[in-house]
């Protein structure tokens, strides 16, 4: 094979990166392998991903499971949902936090402080705790299965705000500063100046929050009523039953869900990982 | 960037476009919710609708599919209750529509517990009776007493009639039930030469526990490379089969006052068998981070030779052999053992009618529940899992091998939850005591003393305020 490195770029390899490769390769298998493991128990029987010593790649490929989730049920309909959710309470989040923490960064005005403690408190407040007037607030807007009823109550997030305003922070106010003096509006800096030097962090916060909302099964389950409305995790968790669970089935329905999950990881992974590593450096 | 604006820009307004959509097409399908409840609780309701019009909700977990078989084209969890939904409205009251929801049978208590709080609750639900004792003590469920007649009474076992009742009132209309008792891989019995153990192909074998013991010896002596018994205690789940080990030497479990009384001698030498099964080696190992799923699948794996399994689970299995999706072995029923005889239970499951504070709506939903219940077409889908009713029984007894055995069974059976308040979290009290047990941290008497204990604690606590004994 063809060293594809430019020869003076190819260097002999100390033991000590050789010995770091082995640790981050035998670090990137532990890590892979769970998904490993669901997409091949996705294809074997129920009992056969308990077999012992374990099957570690299935004898015969198992497809009824798959198809018992997507002939005979809508799962295509709640993936599109699951997917509709997911994206636009993503994008309303990522906007609303956006706009929120360049206010409580940028801006001065009466009550800052305690309004961005306000914010960071309700961080500490568990969903499970506030879930029944929240659905009682939806049930009087007659949001009821709806996507709205489903995306609206996750949009105001106070971690949005405080993961973007570390971020607004680090940019330097003789930006904006020049931005205005050229007579350009607030909204013109906060979209053309301040925003893209922050895309590491709205690429964070965009999967984080993806993720969030696509695992947020709780409050689906309990707005979605008709079948059609159901999302992936509600829909596959509908047709399991109690006393005789089919685990291989549960393994195909997570695989289907964690699909869209990987895809929106790999279009944004470039903005994830420098956004964590920018996020936790303060100048 | 640039793009990633553009991106989100064109999909903000497209997304919204198709949220409003789906907003109002939601809207149009949906019915309104249940009519707000009183905040007094409905205790019975005359089973006579009036005359108005009116969209019944009924909930269900996933049970079986079809209306009379999961072979119909489009079987699916709902198929039966829309059926009989679409029946009563053409044949027996107009204007009342029922509008089925297949919940979640995991989060079920989550979506009971804020359709509670937010006065939400449907009018019907189909669930097993134990899962849902806890809702007749805080008067989520109205009592049915008034709509059981004297023929359903007698047509129906008493012992399932005992898993639908707190006190004098009825709970939940049975419509179907589901046995459990032992399985065993008759195949490794005869291997082991424990022919004279094997009862006939549909027939529920009766060992004593000295009987059990000598078949799990021999069974480890013969055939080391397999676990002779499952035994599991990782959560609740499946704990009902250790309730009925704890019986084994006729511990009544529960006193005459519903407290429980398991820490007396038959209750301690009953996990003391257990505890001595482990230690001999005749178990599973480990048997306090298993589950039943766990050990259910091992089974299905031929690595346990005796397990436990219900009428579902059982079919299932077979049905599996039969499609290759299993490998075949000769699995044949057993009782857990009893001394002097073997004690068995059922998972009844039936129909319910929610207080939803609403006198027309509880009625319609009586209405229903009694057609349901005793439409004699209707009736017949309970052979899906089993018939509760006799008339049912020798209807299908030819297209169900087993059920005769069951029906011969029955008078083994107890009611395990004796429908106690606070049922859940007394499942939450056993497991830890027997992981205590199984691990040696505590002996036999002290993990009962301290089940005993706690579980009275919750009992106790149950009867505050449940509004039966309020």
């Amino acid at each position: 094979m063809k060293n594809l490195l430019p020869k003076h770029k190819a260097k002999r390899m100390e033991p000590f990166d050789l010995v770091l490769n082995v640790v981050v390769l035998l670090g990137a298998i532990l890590n892979l392998f769970p998904f490993y493991w669901l997409i091949t128990g996705s294809l074997k029987t129920s009992a056969g991903i308990f077999k012992m010593p374990p099957e570690w790649f299935p004898s015969t490929f198992h497809y009824q499971n798959y198809i018992d989730l997507f002939v005979g049920q809508p799962a295509l309909r709640w993936a599109l949902n699951s997917i509709l959710v997911a994206v636009v309470t993503t994008v309303l989040v990522v906007g609303c936090s956006a706009l929120a923490a360049y206010a409580f960064a940028k801006l001065e005005f009466k009550g800052k402080s305690f309004l961005f403690a306000l914010f960071i408190a309700t961080l500490m407040i568990p969903k499970e705790i506030f879930i029944v007037p929240l659905f009682q607030i939806i049930l009087k807007f007659n949001l009821s299965n709806s996507y709205l009823g489903m995306i609206l109550p996750n949009v105001a997030t106070a971690f949005g705000v405080f993961l973007l305003k570390g971020f607004f922070e680090g940019v330097p106010d003789s930006i904006r500063e020049s931005g205005r003096l050229d007579g350009a509006s607030e909204l013109t800096v906060f979209l053309k100046l301040v925003l893209p030097i922050v895309k590491p962090g709205v690429g964070a916060l965009f999967i984080l929050n993806f993720v969030n909302v696509w695992n947020d099964y709780l409050w689906q389950m309990l707005i979605s009523r008709s079948k059609e409305m159901m999302t992936l995790m509600v829909g596959t968790a509908s047709l399991m039953q109690e006393i005789n669970p089919n685990f291989a089935y549960k393994m195909a329905g997570a695989t289907v869900a964690a699909l869209p999950m990987l895809c929106i990881f790999i279009v944004f992974q470039r903005y994830f990982t420098k956004g964590i590593t920018l996020g936790a450096v303060k100048e | 960037m640039k793009k990633l604006t553009k991106l989100l820009a064109l999909a903000l307004p497209a997304c919204m476009a198709f949220t409003a959509c789906g907003q109002s097409a939601g809207s149009a399908t949906t019915a309104p919710a249940s009519t707000a409840a009183t905040t007094e609780t409905t205790t019975s309701a005359a089973a006579t609708p009036t005359g108005e019009k009116m969209e019944l909700t009924l909930w269900l977990t996933p049970s079986w599919k079809g209306v009379f078989s999961g072979d119909e084209p489009g079987a699916d969890y709902d198929s039966f209750f829309i059926e009989a939904g679409k029946r009563y409205t053409e044949n027996v009251n107009p204007n009342v529509t029922i509008k089925v929801e297949v919940i979640p049978g995991d989060t079920r208590d989550e979506k009971v517990s804020v359709a509670e709080s937010t006065n939400t609750l449907p009018d019907l639900f189909y669930e097993g009776a134990f899962t849902m004792s806890s809702y007749y003590h805080n008067g989520s469920i109205v009592p049915l007493t008034d709509i059981v007649g004297a023929e359903d009474k007698t047509d129906i076992a008493d012992g399932i009639w005992e898993n639908c009742m707190v006190e004098d009132e009825i709970f939940v209309f049975p419509f179907a039930h589901m046995p459990g008792t032992l399985v065993y891989n008759a195949d490794m019995l005869k291997a082991a030469g424990l022919e004279q153990y094997i009862a006939g192909e549909y027939e529920i074998a009766t060992w004593t526990p000295d009987e059990l013991k000598t078949i799990l010896q021999t069974l480890h002596e013969k055939q080391p490379e397999v676990y002779p018994l499952s035994l599991f205690a990782m959560n609740n789940q499946g704990d009902t089969w250790n309730l009925t080990w704890l019986r084994m030497y006729g511990s009544k479990f529960f006193g005459p006052d519903g407290k429980l009384i398991v820490n007396d001698g038959a209750g301690v030498q009953a996990l003391q068998y257990l505890i001595d099964l482990k230690d001999a080696g005749l178990t599973v190992p480990g048997p306090e981070s298993l589950t039943s799923n766990d050990c259910n699948a091992m089974f299905q794996n031929k690595q346990v030779a005796v397990s436990f399994t219900n009428s579902t689970l059982f079919t299932n299995l077979q049905t599996d052999m039969n499609n290759g999706t299993l490998e075949k072995f000769d699995a044949r029923l057993a009782n857990i053992p009893g001394d002097p005889a073997p004690n068995s239970f059922t998972y009844v499951s039936g129909f319910m009618a929610m207080n939803t504070g609403n006198d027309a709506r509880i009625a319609a939903a009586k209405d229903f529940i009694r057609y349901v219940c005793t439409d004699p077409a209707l009736v017949l889908a309970s052979k899906n899992t089993l018939p509760v009713r006799e008339t049912v029984t020798k209807q299908v007894s030819g297209e169900m091998p087993y059920l005769q055995a069951y029906t011969d069974n029955a008078k083994f059976i107890y009611n395990f939850s004796n429908n106690m308040p606070g049922y859940k979290e007394l499942r939450n009290v056993l497991f830890p005591e027997l992981q205590a047990a199984f691990t040696g941290e505590k002996t036999a008497q002290q993990a009962l003393d301290s089940y005993v204990e706690k579980g009275n604690a919750v009992i106790e606590e149950g009867r505050k305020v449940s509004v039966i004994y309020n």
